[in-house]
């Protein structure tokens, strides 16, 4: 293996041979602990390209501020060579402005369709077929419990939303919470209303409302509003929850005031960065009936504006090779390149995730990345509205609907 | 008298009046030269963007396309931010709101605090600086700082509540739709008020002392003073702060930002939030530019007659 390392390592050398010397400008969320983790890394490639890749870390409130950092350097004429996007319709505004490259040609040139799980490459992709990303890592999101708060009320994971209810119902009669949100930004409740979307409209209609080929204002997203309003009224949720941002509503978990919180895998980094020991916790795929679960792939973009397309498209190649990934397995935890296997001693939950993002299970998308940006404003609106005791479930479906037809009708 | 020396004669005044042309040209020029280098920059990075703002305002235009994409639309932007747009009406009410409250309670009390720290003692000039300190601290700063100590669970604001047995006020403030702005506002009281109050003190050191002396020794009471010396005598500190307070008013973004980000829904979004959020979020940079237009006649409005009496005093 060292050996195919040391080979793919001396190819991106002399692709980038012809721009030695030069400097890669790449944006980035990434907070101190990803920031310190990449830095051999980029030294590693430096020295073996010679090509210098500078790291621009907007880190902080994720897909609410970075890319209108982004934006405003694309608008400014001084775009970065590479930048990390997420999917869906966070990246689109800047495909539909002509602002990304489009890659074909790099996934021929470099066999990326043989590097990455299907269902990530064909959520990249847009409707005529065309590729404007290449993957860096692929997220799942489920509910990470304290398992001593599990054992401590005899619970076991749920198979079945019943069965979740049920989880909640003794916790709440305990006076624990069960679950924690951090309202501020939206994005951190829409996950549980998504997934309750997903379980009162089935995978077909759910698929179809995020598409906007069906309306929002029928009985099963009412339904799921009715769910929201349940787990609120129930005290299932720790309250006043709106205006707290999502990294601070972890602590009600972290001091055993509530059982859960809705993340993903980088959960596993992130209680240990907040000197919680990650063995402690576990995670369950919120149980539905057609067994699809929430993920969405992160990807790497090459401005179509960049100068340094050719070393852009060399330094991804190297950065996203299944080789590279396991010279540094740290860093790339979550990476579901070919030939990428996560240290499942050092990072137990993260090779879990990695089992379950390279399955054949189905998945289905965060609405913030299916929704344009306006949109999904409309739908943290009626959520909160519900939370709120302001909206019936109802009203907030019919609210949802309206903002998507005055959408469209705009154009 | 030769001719020569007729010619130098007619010749002395002419030579003599080019002379006094380019000395007055150059009197008219020079204070343009010194001008120029702060005037360009002020064109470059003000006058220009402000224009070409309003320009885009009658665009359609997402700010990401080339220039060459845009789509003129005339008043449609406008029209839409007064007739159509629900969130846009709500925010200008929040301004109105917002402003109003920025006119009145820091004002107060920054006077009501001047007129008590007046005197030079160790212990004002100690409570001063202590008023005035939020004043300097970024607004970001202190946005993050306060939506800590509204947080239901482990904000200050809630545990000194329940410590002194006030359970029932204790709850989400930047969670609730009717609180989150009013706890906003109450932030932006404790960081503004120290500016007022520093505006005032400079004021007061301008009223004679002898008036004081005389009121009292013709029996006037303290509210007297106040109410037919210190008022009166602080009019033209009343316009600037006045003036300040209503332009800061209309341009507050920094605070809804940070502590509340517009929510809970849409619910403490002003103009300035909402015309951020169309140009850089929506990417609908027209209305967002139209949206910037209306904030900015709205300061002008008050900022142009204060500047006005600024220059002529």
């Amino acid at each position: 293996m060292t050996s195919r390392f040391l080979l793919t390592t001396a190819l991106a050398a002399t692709v980038a041979l012809p721009a030695a010397a030069q400097e890669l400008r790449f944006f980035n969320v990434f907070d101190a602990t990803a920031t310190a983790l990449w830095e051999p890394v980029l030294a590693a490639y430096a020295e073996a390209t010679g090509t210098s890749v500078v790291s621009e870390s907007i880190a902080g409130s994720g897909a609410a501020v970075y890319p209108d950092v982004l934006r405003t350097s694309v608008a400014s004429g001084s775009p970065p060579d590479v930048f990390f996007m997420w999917g869906g319709t966070i990246a689109q505004p800047f495909i539909d402005a002509g602002q990304v490259r489009e890659i074909s040609d790099l996934y021929a040139q470099y066999g990326w369709n043989d590097r990455f799980p299907p269902w990530i490459i064909a959520r990249l992709k847009q409707p005529d077929g065309s590729i404007y990303g290449v993957p860096f890592k692929a997220r799942g999101m489920g509910l990470w419990y304290k398992k001593a708060l599990f054992e401590e009320f005899g619970l076991t994971e749920p198979t079945t939303y019943a069965e979740l209810e049920q989880i909640c119902t003794k916790l709440a009669e305990a006076g624990k919470y069960c679950a924690s949100f951090g309202g501020q930004f939206g994005w951190h409740t829409m996950r549980l209303v998504d997934y309750f979307l997903e379980d009162t409209c089935g995978p077909e209609v759910h698929d179809a409302i995020n598409a906007r080929a069906q309306t929002w204002d029928q009985p099963c997203v009412v339904d799921a509003f009715a769910r929201l309003k349940a787990w609120v009224d129930n005290k299932w949720l720790v309250p006043d929850f709106l205006g707290v941002a999502p990294a601070d509503s972890r602590m009600p978990m972290y001091l055993d005031n509530a059982a859960m919180v809705y993340e993903g895998g980088w959960f596993e980094n992130v209680l240990a960065g907040d000197g919680q020991n990650p063995a402690d916790y576990a995670f369950f795929l919120p149980p539905t009936a057609s067994g699809r679960y929430h993920a969405f792939p992160e990807q790497w973009m090459i401005p179509a504006e960049t100068a340094n397309a050719e070393a852009a498209g060399a330094y991804l190649d190297w950065v996203t090779n299944g080789e590279t990934h396991m010279a540094y397995r740290a860093t790339f935890e979550g990476s579901v390149s070919d030939g990428y296997s996560p240290d499942c001693a050092a990072f137990p939950h993260a090779c879990a995730w990695t089992e379950i993002l390279t399955s054949d299970r189905g998945t289905y998308p965060p609405t913030d990345q299916a929704f344009e940006k306006e949109l999904i404003d409309g739908f943290f609106e009626a959520q909160d509205g519900v939370v709120a005791g302001l909206m019936t479930p109802e009203a907030a479906a019919a609210l949802i609907q309206s903002y998507v037809e005055q959408y469209d009708q705009r154009g | 008298m030769t001719l020569a020396d007729s010619r130098a004669t007619r010749a002395r005044p002419r030579a003599s009046a080019a002379r006094q042309r380019r000395q007055r040209v150059l009197a008219a020029v020079r204070p343009w030269l010194f001008l120029a280098p702060a005037l360009s920059l002020y064109l470059v990075f003000l006058v220009l963007p402000m224009l070409f703002t309003l320009y885009m305002s009658f665009f359609s235009w997402d700010g990401l396309s080339p220039l060459s994409e845009r789509v003129f639309v005339g008043l449609g932007n406008y029209v839409r931010a007064f007739a159509e747009d629900d969130v846009s009406r709500r925010a200008f009410v929040n301004n109105l709101y917002w402003t109003a409250g920025a006119v009145i309670i820091p004002t107060v009390i920054g006077l009501l605090l001047a007129v008590a720290l007046n005197s030079l003692t160790a212990v004002n000039r100690l409570l001063r600086t202590i008023y005035y300190a939020p004043a300097v601290l970024p607004l970001v700063a202190v946005g993050l700082i306060w939506g800590w100590m509204y947080n239901p669970n482990f904000g200050a604001v809630n545990l000194f509540l329940r410590w002194v047995g006030l359970d029932g006020l204790a709850g989400g403030w930047l969670s609730s739709h009717t609180m989150a702005l009013p706890a906003t506002f109450f932030t932006y009281v404790w960081s503004h008020v120290g500016f007022p109050m520093i505006l005032y003190l400079a004021g007061l050191q301008s009223i004679p002392r002898e008036l004081y002396e005389a009121a009292r020794i013709d029996g006037a009471s303290r509210w007297h003073c106040f109410r037919h010396i210190t008022l009166p005598g602080l009019m033209e500190t009343h316009v600037i702060v006045l003036s300040l307070a209503v332009i800061n008013g209309f341009k507050v973004f920094d605070l809804i930002y940070t502590m509340t980000y517009g929510g809970p829904g849409r619910s403490t979004h002003v103009l300035g939030t909402w015309m951020y959020f169309q140009t850089f979020q929506y990417y609908e940079a027209g209305y967002g530019a139209a949206l910037a237009w209306i904030i900015a006649a709205i300061v002008l409005v008050v900022a142009v007659p204060y500047i006005r009496r600024m220059s002529r005093d």
